[in-house]
């Protein structure tokens, strides 16, 4: 120890000439500090802008692409029903058992014969394969079609109907301005597209079975994951004892966030359907695996969310007499919402994209009727995109696209509401 | 003789190993205000929140000894904390106003106790609170606005009329005025003149002119350890102990 009193200079030699700030070294450094100020904006914007570009690449050939999947070519065919009638009477359809007395009926071969009357030879051709299932459809709603002639309009086949939409070989192009003139053919909004699900030709897919089927799933996963993941990171807050067993977990909860999500497809399987025999492709089994997806994401961001909640809030409630648990309810939770909202819209999308857990669980079924239960057979928006993805048949390309924008156009409502929610909660003060 | 409304006997707190209070047996009045004054570290902050058993929230912290409110054991395990708390309401150095509406900062109180039936007693409640706060005039147009948009002084009485709101018998207050110009200061001295004897106030402050002006008995801690306990203008102008003495004229803090 040295006996010289401790202080401010003390140790230290004391410079003599003060700084001098308009010396030639001094504006350099501060010409430097401007120049790295402006090169690091610079370089801010330019990681802006790329990504704002890739997102604009990005929505505009999904536009361009998808906006066609969305119409669908009809061609104009008029239906002589009572030669197929045999006997059959609107009352027959209507009565019970009508829909097998329906199924009865050669409507395949009316609208093909009907075809080849109309358009020659090769009439048929023109008629997408699923085009019956307009007249069946018609007649459906109204049976007493069955006894009377009738003008329909029905889905073109997939090369008339790209041809229609400016992209087919010559003849078909020559053969759809011949039908134009005579107006026999017609492009308009593809209304099937919304109301029916996946099937093998392309001119009558839709995509609200799959959308349905999302829709399903994600009630189940939101009103699991968001409930459980907040309510668990509440307890590990505000109750769980500090010792090795909360470390522990929370080490489990950190890595649970960043284990592959096929795995948690894997599980899904493992438990639910092989252990409790829960019904395959079923959106409560996709819920219940994109929950276990999810959970461990809300929690961290909730528990961030709570942790940041200022104590002094805390104490303020503590020493007004409120007890752990009015405390928790009314100053913690309120003061966290927006942080855990935040995290449930970031767990969320990722749910909602996901394919590879649900494809375990068998949601890439091929499904062509809408769930109407959280048990019944469904599969999701983005499985039924790589589905579509995958199809041979041209006429899938653009239904591709369409399936996309759906499920980005989903995307953003669910994320819209979140964030209506969260400044909700935020606008309070 | 003023009758006494907390008092404490031998009491000791720890942070995990560390004593922070040493045998510290002092007796509340319930008419007077008492201050505790003290360098900084000596434990006063620590001492204050034994008396409304906030200690019981920070981790490792372990307190022996026994406090009585009104005679009744308040570490004794039928106490019942959350309502000890409401009957020992607190302010705190920092003003910490509840993110909610002026209103219902002070309303929350009352509610979860249940003290008001209705809407116009809760109303009521909320305009004596702050009129008893000092508030009143200056806030009565803009309840519902958020009470975190006052000034520093705003928000503080706001915090003594939410405490004040759920009628407690003691009120403890942490430097209340630290964070607080003269102005501010001032009007939080005279109400805590004019709340003296109907509620026992408890003041820990740094401000030895505060102390002397606003309390009747003054505590002096020093490293945990009660050093002097008195009246106010004894300790001020006739402390027994050297470390009072020393402490008071500026001496070491
Ligand atoms: N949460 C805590 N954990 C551990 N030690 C603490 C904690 N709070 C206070 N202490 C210690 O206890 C002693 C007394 O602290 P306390 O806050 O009561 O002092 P104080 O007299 O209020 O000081 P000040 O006037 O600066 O507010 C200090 O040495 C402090 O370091
Ligand atoms: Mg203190």
């Amino acid at each position: 120890m040295s006996d010289r009193a401790p202080g401010i200079g003390g140790d230290l030699p004391v410079t003599s000439n003060p700084s001098r700030w308009n010396s030639d070294v001094m504006q350099r450094r501060v010409a430097r500090r401007y120049a790295s100020e402006r090169r690091f904006r610079r370089i801010g914007l330019f990681a802006v802008a790329l990504s704002a570009g890739f997102l604009a690449f990005l929505l505009l050939s999904m536009v361009i692409n998808g906006a066609r999947g969305f119409t669908q070519t009809e061609i104009k065919l008029t239906v002589n029903f009572p030669s197929i009638a045999a006997g059959v009477t609107p009352a027959a359809l209507s009565a019970k058992g009508g829909d097998e007395a329906l199924s009865g009926l050669d409507l395949e071969g009316l609208a093909a014969s009907e075809a080849t009357a109309a358009y020659g030879e090769n009439g048929a051709a023109l008629l997408s394969d699923g085009a019956w299932l307009t007249l069946r459809d018609a007649i459906k709603s109204d049976p007493t079609l069955i006894t009377r002639k009738g003008e329909m309009w029905v889905p073109a086949s997939v090369e008339i109907d790209a041809a229609a939409k400016g992209r087919g070989d010559t003849a078909n192009t020559r053969l759809v301005a011949q039908l134009k003139t005579n107006g026999q053919i017609k492009t308009g909004l593809n209304k099937t597209f919304f109301t029916s699900s996946d099937s093998t030709d392309p001119t009558v897919v839709g995509i609200w079975g799959a959308f349905k089927g999302t829709l399903l799933t994600m009630l189940v996963t939101a009103l699991l994951a968001f409930p459980v993941g907040t309510l668990a990171a509440l307890y590990l807050e505000e109750y769980a004892p500090r010792n090795r067993w909360t470390d522990l977990i929370e080490v489990s909860i950190n890595n649970l966030a960043a284990v592959p999500s096929i795995i948690f497809g894997l599980l899904g399987l493992a438990v639910f359907l092989n252990f409790f025999h829960m019904p395959r492709s079923a959106p409560i089994v996709g819920g219940l695996t994109l929950a276990l997806m999810t959970m461990p994401v809300i929690v961290i961001a909730s528990r961030n969310a709570i942790k940041a909640v200022p104590p002094s809030i805390r104490d303020g409630a503590l020493a007004m007499g409120a007890s752990p648990v009015q405390v928790v309810f009314h100053h913690v939770l309120p003061l966290a919402m927006p942080g855990i909202l935040t995290g449930t819209i970031i767990g969320m999308a990722r749910a909602l994209g996901e394919t590879a857990p649900l494809i375990m669980i068998g949601m890439r079924a091929f499904i062509s009727s809408p769930p109407t239960s959280f048990t019944e057979p469904a599969t999701v928006l983005p499985v039924q995109i790589f589905l579509w993805s995958d199809e041979v048949s041209s006429g899938f390309v653009e239904k591709t696209s369409a399936a996309i924008i759906v499920l980005l156009v989903f995307l953003m409502t669910m994320n819209a509401t979140a964030i209506y929610l969260r400044n909700h909660f935020e606008r309070r003060w | 003789m003023a009758s006494h409304k907390m008092s404490a006997r031998d009491v000791n707190v720890f942070y995990g190993e560390k004593q922070a209070i040493r045998n510290v047996s002092i007796d509340v009045d319930k008419e007077n205000v008492t201050a505790f004054i003290g360098p900084s570290g000596c434990g006063k902050s620590t001492f204050l929140r034994t008396l409304n058993r906030m200690n019981d929230t920070v981790v490792g912290c372990r307190t022996e000894g026994r406090i009585e409110l009104d005679g009744e054991d308040i570490y004794a395990s039928e106490m019942d904390v959350v309502l000890l708390r409401a009957r020992v309401g607190m302010v705190f150095q920092k003003p910490n106003p509840f993110p909610k509406s002026i209103y219902e900062n002070i309303a929350y109180g009352p509610r979860i106790h249940g003290l008001a039936e209705n809407k116009s007693a809760m109303d009521h409640v909320v305009e004596t609170s702050l009129h008893r706060a000092g508030l009143w005039n200056e806030v009565k147009d803009r309840l519902q606005e958020s009470g975190t948009a006052l000034s520093g002084g705003q928000q503080q009485r706001l915090c003594i009329a939410r405490a004040i709101a759920v009628d407690p018998e003691v009120i403890l207050m942490d430097e209340p005025c630290s964070a607080l110009d003269p102005i501010a200061t001032a009007k939080i001295e005279e109400l805590i003149t004019e709340l003296r004897g109907r509620f026992a106030i408890v003041i820990v402050t740094h401000n030895m002119q505060q102390a002397a002006r606003v309390s009747q008995r003054t505590a002096f801690f020093h490293l945990g350890e009660l050093v002097e306990y008195g009246a106010t203008a004894d300790i001020f102008t006739n402390p027994t102990q050297t470390r009072t003495q020393d402490y008071i004229t500026g001496r070491y803090g």
